[in-house]
């Protein structure tokens, strides 16, 4: 099939872009923008986060950028007031839904959860913390999960699927009580399909899933290292 | 060996819809409609992974997002309870209690506040209590569903005669 220009407006400005590309791609590639959380290069977005909604004129809702696609004609917002007050809701919300103390956490520096809070002027949560009794899987040699700071973004169980090809992880139950879980919900290191090879840790954009025994200061991530991988193997550009 | 049968009633199923999107959700159901105790065990679910192809995480997935999969057996009777608004504020709270002295079972689940989603079977399998959100029966609640038959305006001693005649009944 061949692939059909389209020009769409972001922020005013007219941008070419390959039909079939998302809203998030074209205004990347135009300088623009636009925080995720959920969102990995090189492997399928699913839209968990909500943070990469962006305006566009004729929608009365708003749409997330990382799974809606360009159309002909468009003109796409991607920063104002009412974005940022919804951006900022939804971080709020993931604060309070789990146990995210930075100070004790592994990732504490090194966090996209907590920079993007930093970022997007998140100085307090108005809501009352949830405060979920959740377990640690501790069972893998060289893992750790930590439910406590899980936002439930499935970077991890795309890339383990997709880029890895074992799918050890998935959402078990849905709302409020979904949790990630390995096979059958079996501990970590009872998994037969884990090849340990690390990539969910790389994934992970908070301290839910790290190198066991590391320091704070040794537990940074490199993802873009999996969007490369991802890339070359052609899953997807 | 009752795991032999299964995994030949298995067979056919996958066999039957092979290549079919969505064949995971039906036969599923189809598997737990005829296991005894009507449930899918670990062993079950790992046979139909392994037959399917499918990652035993994704399996997992689908188990527990939809509702009408159980992952313990069941019991013989199985009474559900609506804890929906209009059934709440007829009382339904203080039935689902007394259901829960009446057949003697202990509720593990309420400090994790899972109030609205409640399976529980008693130790000798005659009963299994559940909860639900709304039947869409509201004007005649409060509501119970006993084996799949309604039962409008429940009170304490209707719910009990009923629990007597299904125990008597066995």
């Amino acid at each position: 099939m061949p692939l059909h220009k389209v020009s769409i407006r972001i922020d005013g400005e007219y941008v070419e872009a390959r039909e079939g590309q998302t809203i998030l791609e074209v205004a990347r590639a135009a300088g623009k923008y636009i925080p995720t959380l959920c969102y990995l290069a090189g492997v399928s977005p699913s839209g968990a986060c909500r943070l990469c909604v962006v305006e566009v004129s004729g929608v009365g809702r708003l749409l997330p950028s990382c799974t809606t696609a360009v159309q002909d004609g468009m003109s796409v917002t991607t920063n104002s007031e009412k974005l940022a007050r919804y951006r900022r809701m939804v971080l709020e919300f993931l604060l309070t839904e789990r146990n995210h103390y930075c100070s004790v956490c592994v990732s504490n520096g090194h966090c996209e959860l907590q920079s993007m809070a930093a970022k997007l002027g998140v100085t307090h949560v108005r809501y009352p913390y949830t405060y979920p009794a959740l377990p640690v899987d501790v069972s893998h040699p060289r893992f750790v999960l930590d439910h406590n700071r899980c936002i439930l973004c499935t970077r991890c169980v795309r890339v383990c699927d997709e880029v890895e090809g074992a799918h050890v992880w998935d959402i078990a139950s849905r709302g409020i009580r979904s949790m990630l879980v390995s096979e059958l919900n079996k501990p970590w290191g009872e998994s037969k399909s884990c090849t340990s090879c690390g990539k969910c840790v790389q994934a992970c954009p908070t301290g839910a899933l790290a190198e066991k025994g590391w320091a704070v200061e040794e537990m940074t991530k490199s993802h873009e290292n999996i969007s490369r991988l991802a890339v070359k193997r052609g899953v997807r550009v | 060996m009752p795991m032999l049968q299964e995994q030949e009633y298995v067979d056919r199923l996958v066999a039957e819809y092979q290549g079919r999107p969505g064949s995971l959700l039906t036969i599923l159901e189809r598997v737990q409609e005829r296991a005894s105790g009507k449930y899918l065990s670990a062993e079950v679910l790992e046979y139909i992974a392994a037959k399917m192809n499918l990652p035993l995480s994704q399996v997992h997935s689908v188990v527990t997002f939809y509702a009408l999969f159980n992952l313990e057996p069941q019991g013989e009777n199985t009474i559900c309870v609506c804890r929906g608004t209009a059934c709440h504020t007829r009382g339904s709270r203080a039935l689902l209690e007394r259901l829960k002295l009446e057949l003697g079972v202990v509720d593990h689940s309420e400090e994790a506040d899972a109030a609205d989603k409640l399976s529980i079977t008693t130790p000798d399998r005659k009963f299994t209590i559940r909860t639900v959100a709304c039947f869409g029966q509201c004007a005649l609640a409060p509501v119970v569903e006993i084996n799949h038959q309604i039962f409008g305006h429940v009170n304490e001693r209707a719910l009990r005669t009923e629990i007597d005649e299904l125990s008597k009944g066995k």
